[in-house]
This record gives structure tokens, C-alpha cells and sequence, in this order.
């Protein structure tokens, strides 16, 4: 426990503590916060988009900087902290440590999110979260291009700090008689996602150093006229951030390992499985970065090969979809709002990854490439699978980290309509896309059936929209006055947890 | 005081349900894998009569050139039946010819010509748009193409 | 019969025909040119026939499962793991 606002703890305290749990709760509160503000900015979009013409955003410029801040706040600001947060509080604990093994560290890691997110939202570049040369470097307005690159420089540093940290607390702090291969999948998960932050960021770190002395005419990387090539961009920033993406999912996944073998009161079926479906993807996600690129022009035999590196990651995932299926299986599930959001979660896993084969078909791509079936497709991963994973974790962590219990039966809303909206958004996302309609587009023609998509999806945004208000007054009423939660077993389970989420915060 | 419980890692089960399911998904991938890279052959076998259109995209309009010089800016007219071969490049930031209802998509970039061909089938007026975003008006950067009945 | 019937619909149109315009395909003469549109179109139901059904089989297991091992129905019976509390 570390958040009981009943007894409350002086803020400068949280602040300025390098406790896991401290740390933990700070990075889940400012990645909540960057959650609704991105959240928040997706509507507008939506609103602009409800019918062709001008709605509610004057100009296209300020429409180009709100989905670029929309979409870097969502990946930098909230997911990949939101992770960190889950990480920092439960891995010290998994390993059967004392904190992280760099704890200072650890702090300064956090710390570096609120200038960076500062720089981001300041700024409001206007170039994609994708930065593209040559137009982010000849034709994208500054300062704010440049205090995006600034800001997502720090964030890659924070990120880098961070992993190193989980990597040594998990391989060299764990507790003697704890082998690996007995190491919850949960830590596994994050073991996985940081290896792959350590070999797939200080790429991106130098194709950010290289867009900002191309932008200040020092240098010509991505300038033809200098004998640089703007693809070249594409390829450094891809091989970062396909891999990336597993970044993001991994962690979700893991919440889920801890969720559904809870809920269904038996183990995972098969823990073994679980470890080689990370291993694997950990290595095989760096083979397919280029089926973002297929589009700019690459060879035949350069298409094929990427998209065999695609496919190749598909079975790992695979994997894990039978593990939890094969653990609800033979179970006695308690349907509470947590394995609620984790099965929800895992169906739209599914949808996402029967989307992604379909992408990877290279021929498709000629149909889909920067359409709104894109959107449609990786949202259904950023929204349905690791928001859904996260969300579901947050109300099953509430009790340890509030000592109080969520309302359930507004958390069972809350699911109900983030689904409903999930699937209207995402899903005809999808068939817009088939219809032609390109992404990153201010206006579009009256074209009719892409007026009726519009209209479904910005109707869908707005459930979304109305079950994260709820989120927002459940989660701040809880707190404050929910039952208190018996914290031997807030769910009414029974059995005994793998290991005690009652970390001794040396404050309280 | 820390209980770790470490018991039972997982359930009693057999592994070969697992086997064969991951078995069936690779079959499947492998599906996916040979009809994507058959309809890819096929579809970049270029005709050796194609005629040669050369694609100029730059913020925010596109402009075309055919092979007897003339030129044309925001509108193409082709013929039907004819095969045509556009060489696609970009005066300034990367933008993407497409023509949807032809499924033709081919990245204009600065300092490269990239190659995509195709042969309409049939008349109509059909939108050409960007598809990649390129500034202030990519979301305007349109054309039209008319195809029409050769002579 | 009606298996064996619906399986080798699903399999003349994954795999046979395919296989048949393999052999058949385009020239190089005007009139004779392949339409990309056909081409891809195809190849893109193809994969959303193989895509939904295996989604059919994924999302009605989800539903199933949930349904039959929720701890409210009535077959619902304590796993051999609730008996010594460790899962």
C-alpha cells in the first residue's frame, strides 16, 4: 500500500522518495494523467472528422499538431509509463528483493517524463509521431519540431535508464533460491521488454541527432541534394520502433499471465511456454521492420524477406493467446472487472494479429498503406490489447496500492462501454480504410460511405470517451472513500498469492 | 516478513494440444507467406509496352508527363486498355501517388524514382490522392484521373 | 458429407483456382494485361476467408469458455488446486 489518502503522506515525501513503490506510484499517476490528456485530443479529431467540412478545428495546421501530440502522448507519455510504473513497484518484489538495484536511478529515470512531456505538449510539432524526413527536416515549422526531437531524446534516456534498471534488479539482485526459470511471467515480461529497449532505442537516438543537425543545414543524412536519403530515416527509425511496439504489448501480456490464472483459480498452463513465447519474440521482432516501408519503392526480394521476418513473429503470439484460453479452461472463473477487461483484451489481440497477417501480404499493401485500415489495425493493439491489459491490472492493483476497493459495478460499465466503442471505432476503422480514405487527412471529400464510417466512429470515440470519465470518477471516489479492501484477498478468491503485493514502503 | 509461495509453477497437462495448434498456425502463415509473394510476382511483371508516364508530387499538387512531352498538372488522361508505367518521384518532401480504385500506391521521394504500373479497364473519372503525409494541404492534395476510350 | 463438402469449397477457393490462374496467367499484349485490381482484391478476400474463420473458431472458443467455466454455472466445481489454496 502507498497511496491511503485517508492517512495522507506530505506530497514532497512521494516526490522526492527513490522507494519502488514511490516511484511506481508516481510514474502510474502521471501516465494516467497523459492517458486522458491524449485521450481527450483524440476526440477533437473526432469531432473534426464527423462530417466533411469544417467542424471544430479552424485550420488544417493546428488538426496535423493535434494527432501528431495525440499519438506521441499515447505511446511515450502513457504507455510505456504506465509499464514502467507496474515494473517499478512489482518486480523488487517478484525477485524477492529489497527495491530496484538502482534506486536513485530510478527516481532520476521518472523524473525526466514531466520536462519531456512539457517540451512535447509546448511545442505541438506538427509532423506525425513518425517525424519523416524531408519534411520534418525542410518543411516542419520550429521550435516545435525541435522541442519534439529534444523531448522525445529525453524520453529515450528515461526509457534506457529504465530498462538497464530492470535488467540488473531481475538478473543480478534476485534471490539466490530463485531461478529464473521460476521467475513469475510477469518479470519475465519485463526482462523482455527492456532487452529490447536496450538494442532497439540507440537507434532511433541517432536518427533524432541526425534529423536535428539535418534541420539546422549541418548536415545532409536525409537530404538528396547533399547525397543523403530520406529512406534512410524510415529504415533506422522502423528497426527502433517495430520492435518497439513488443515493447508496449509485452508488458500488457505479462499483466495478463498475473490475471487470468488468478481469476480462474489454477496456474498457467503452461509457464514454460510462456518464457519461450517472450524469448522469441524479444528475438524475432527485429526481423520485420520494413513492412512499415514496403510502399517506398524496396526490391522484390527486400518486400519478401520482411515479410517472412513478419510472420515469423506471429506464432509467439500465438502462444500466449493458448496459454490463457488453455488456463480459463478447467477454471472456476470470478468474473470481476479485471479478467473482464483481460478477456476483452485478448479477443481484440486476436482481431489485431488477424489484421497484421493480412498486412504483411505485401500486395494488400498497395490497398491499405497510410489508410485509415492502418489506424483501425494498430489501435485495435494500442487500445484494444495493452490499454485494455492495463486498465484491467490497474483496478486488479487498486486494493494493494489504495487499500481500498474500486466500485465494481461502474468498473463492469466502464468495460462494457470502452468494448463497445472499441470495436465501433476500430473495426470500421478497418473497412474506411478499404474504401480509400487516407490517414492524417483534416478534411475528405463527401464521399457517402465514408461520411457514415465518420459518423459511427466519432459516435464510438465518444463512448470510449464517456467509460474513461467514469474510469476517471471511480478510480479519484475510491480512493478517497471506497471500502476499505481485506487485503489478504481483495477479490474473494481464496488460495494464496505466488508472492505478498504488500511491499514495506518504509514511510508508512 | 516475506512468504513466497513457490509451489506449483503450472497445471498438470499435456503439451501435445499446443503442438498441434501452433503446427496449424504456422500452415496457416505459410499460406499467407506464398499466396502474398505469388500475387506480388505477378502483379510487378511490368508489360515491355508500357507506356512510360513520368509522376511529379510536390506540396500540394501533382503534375504529370507523358512520354510525347505533354504535361499535365492535377488531371491525367489515359486510354483504356493501354499499359502504363509510372516513374514516381517528389520535388520536396516524400508524398504517395495513389489512385485507389486502381489499387495503385507508390511513394514519391526526393532524390529516387520509384516504378508502378497499370492498365485501367475501364472508363469513369477516378480521384488521385496523397497518401503520405506531407504538410498544410496533404489532406487536399488530389487529382483526377479520366480514362477514356482509345482512338 | 456436409464437412467434407464445406472443406473442399474452402479448399477450390484458397488454393485451386489460385493455382489454375498460376498456370494461365497474363500476357504481354494490350487487351491481355492483368488488372492489378483483380489481382490484389483476390488475395485480399482469400486472407479474410482464412482470417474470419479461424477468428469464428477463436471468438466462439472465448465465448464458451467464458460461459461454461464462469463460477455461476451450474456444472461449476472447485479446480484441484482451490482444495490446498495454491494456484
Amino acid at each position: 500500500m502507498v497511496l491511503e489518502l485517508q492517512k495522507p503522506r506530505p506530497i514532497w515525501q512521494i516526490m522526492f522518495s527513490t522507494h519502488h513503490t514511490d516511484v511506481g506510484l508516481l510514474y502510474l499517476i502521471t501516465s494516467l494523467a497523459f492517458m486522458f490528456m491524449g485521450g481527450a485530443l483524440a476526440l477533437i479529431l473526432r469531432l473534426e472528422l464527423f462530417a466533411p467540412g469544417t467542424q471544430v478545428i479552424a485550420d488544417s495546421m493546428t488538426y496535423n499538431r493535434i494527432f501528431t501530440v495525440h499519438g506521441t502522448t499515447l505511446i511515450f507519455l502513457f504507455i510505456l509509463p504506465s509499464a514502467s510504473a507496474f515494473g517499478n513497484y512489482l518486480v523488487p518484489i517478484m525477485v524477492r528483493f529489497k527495491d530496484m538495484a538502482y534506486p536513485k536511478l530510478n527516481a532520476v529515470a521518472f523524473w525526466m517524463i514531466p520536462p519531456a512531456g512539457a517540451l512535447i505538449w509546448l511545442g505541438f510539432a506538427d509532423f506525425t509521431w513518425y517525424a519523416y524526413p524531408t519534411y520534418s527536416t525542410i518543411s516542419a515549422p520550429g521550435p516545435a519540431a525541435d522541442m519534439w526531437i529534444f523531448g522525445l531524446k529525453i524520453l529515450g534516456v528515461s526509457s534506457l535508464l529504465g530498462a538497464i534498471n530492470f535488467v540488473v534488479t531481475i538478473l543480478k539482485c534476485k534471490h539466490p533460491d530463485l531461478p529464473l526459470s521460476k521467475l513469475p511471467l510477469l518479470a519475465w515480461s519485463y526482462l523482455a521488454s527492456s532487452l529490447i529497449i536496450l538494442v532497439a532505442i540507440p537507434t532511433f537516438a541517432a536518427a533524432l541527432l541526425m534529423l536535428l543537425t539535418d534541420r539546422l543545414g549541418a548536415s545532409g543524412f536525409f537530404n538528396p541534394g547533399m547525397g543523403g536519403d530520406p529512406i534512410a530515416y524510415q529504415h533506422l527509425f522502423w528497426f527502433t520502433f517495430h520492435p518497439e511496439v513488443y515493447v508496449l504489448v509485452i508488458p500488457a501480456i505479462g499483466f495478463m499471465y498475473e490475471i487470468f490464472p488468478r481469476f480462474s483459480r489454477k496456474p498457467i498452463f503452461s509457464h514454460s511456454s510462456g518464457v519461450a513465447a517472450f524469448v522469441l519474440l524479444t528475438i524475432v521482432g527485429f526481423a520485420s521492420w520494413a513492412h512499415h516501408m514496403y510502399a517506398t519503392g524496396m526490391s522484390f526480394t527486400e518486400k519478401t524477406v520482411f515479410m517472412v521476418g513478419t510472420l515469423a513473429a506471429v506464432p509467439a503470439s500465438a502462444m500466449h493467446t493458448f496459454n490463457f484460453l488453455a488456463t480459463m479452461w478447467g477454471g472456476r472463473i470470478k468474473f470481476a472487472t479485471p479478467i473482464m477487461w483481460a478477456v476483452g483484451g485478448i479477443a481484440l489481440f486476436f482481431s489485431a494479429g488477424a489484421g497484421g497477417v493480412v498486412n504483411s501480404a505485401m500486395p494488400l499493401d498497395f490497398i491499405t498503406h497510410d489508410s485509415y485500415w492502418v489506424v483501425g489495425h494498430f489501435h485495435l493493439f494500442v487500445m484494444g490489447t495493452i490499454l485494455f491489459g492495463t486498465v484491467g491490472f490497474i483496478y486488479y492493483m487498486f486494493p494493494y496500492v489504495t487499500g481500498r476497493m474500486y466500485n465494481e459495478m461502474w468498473g463492469k460499465i466502464h468495460f462494457i462501454l470502452s468494448f463497445v466503442g472499441t470495436v465501433m471505432v476500430f473495426f470500421t476503422q478497418h473497412i474506411l480504410g478499404l474504401f480509400g480514405m487516407p490517414r492524417r487527412i483534416y478534411d475528405y471529400p463527401p464521399i457517402p460511405e465514408w461520411v457514415q464510417m465518420n459518423i459511427i466512429i466519432t459516435v464510438g470515440a465518444f463512448i470510449i470517451g464517456i467509460s474513461m470519465a467514469i474510469f476517471l470518477g471511480n478510480l479519484i471516489y475510491s480512493s478517497a472513500k471506497g471500502k476499505p479492501a481485506n487485503m489478504d484477498d481483495p477479490f474473494g478468491l481464496g488460495g494464496k498469492y505466488y508472492f505478498p503485493y504488500q511491499a514495506k514502503n518504509p514511510h508508512h | 516478513m516475506r512468504q513466497m509461495v513457490s509451489g506449483n509453477m503450472s497445471g498438470h497437462h499435456s503439451t501435445w494440444p499446443e503442438w498441434v495448434y501452433v503446427g496449424v498456425v504456422i500452415a496457416l502463415l505459410c499460406y499467407v507467406g506464398a499466396e502474398a509473394w505469388n500475387i506480388e510476382r505477378i502483379v510487378e511483371h511490368v508489360p515491355a509496352d508500357a507506356e512510360i508516364i513520368k509522376v511529379v508530387g510536390q506540396q500540394w499538387l501533382w503534375t504529370f508527363e507523358h512520354e510525347d512531352g505533354t504535361k499535365e498538372i492535377g488531371e491525367l488522361h489515359l486510354e483504356k486498355g493501354k499499359a502504363y508505367k509510372f516513374e514516381v518521384t517528389s520535388k520536396d518532401v516524400v508524398h504517395s501517388f495513389n489512385i485507389h480504385d486502381f489499387t495503385v500506391l507508390m511513394d514519391a521521394v526526393p532524390g529516387r524514382v520509384n516504378t508502378v504500373w497499370f492498365s485501367p479497364t475501364e472508363t469513369g473519372e477516378f480521384p488521385i490522392q496523397c497518401r503520405e503525409y506531407c504538410g498544410l494541404i496533404h489532406y487536399n492534395m488530389r487529382g483526377t484521373l479520366y480514362v477514356e476510350n482509345g482512338a | 458429407m456436409k464437412v467434407i463438402f464445406g472443406l473442399g469449397l474452402v479448399l477450390s477457393l484458397l488454393v485451386i483456382l489460385p493455382s489454375i490462374q498460376y498456370v494461365l496467367a497474363a500476357g504481354d499484349e494490350p487487351g491481355e494485361y492483368l488488372d492489378r485490381r483483380v489481382e490484389i482484391w483476390g488475395l485480399f478476400y482469400r486472407l479474410m476467408i482464412v482470417a474470419f474463420t479461424v477468428g469464428t473458431v477463436v471468438s466462439g472458443l472465448i465465448v464458451w469458455l467464458v460461459l461454461r467455466f464462469r463460477e455461476s454455472n451450474p456444472k461449476a466445481k472447485p479446480t484441484e488446486y482451490e482444495a490446498d489454496g495454491k494456484w
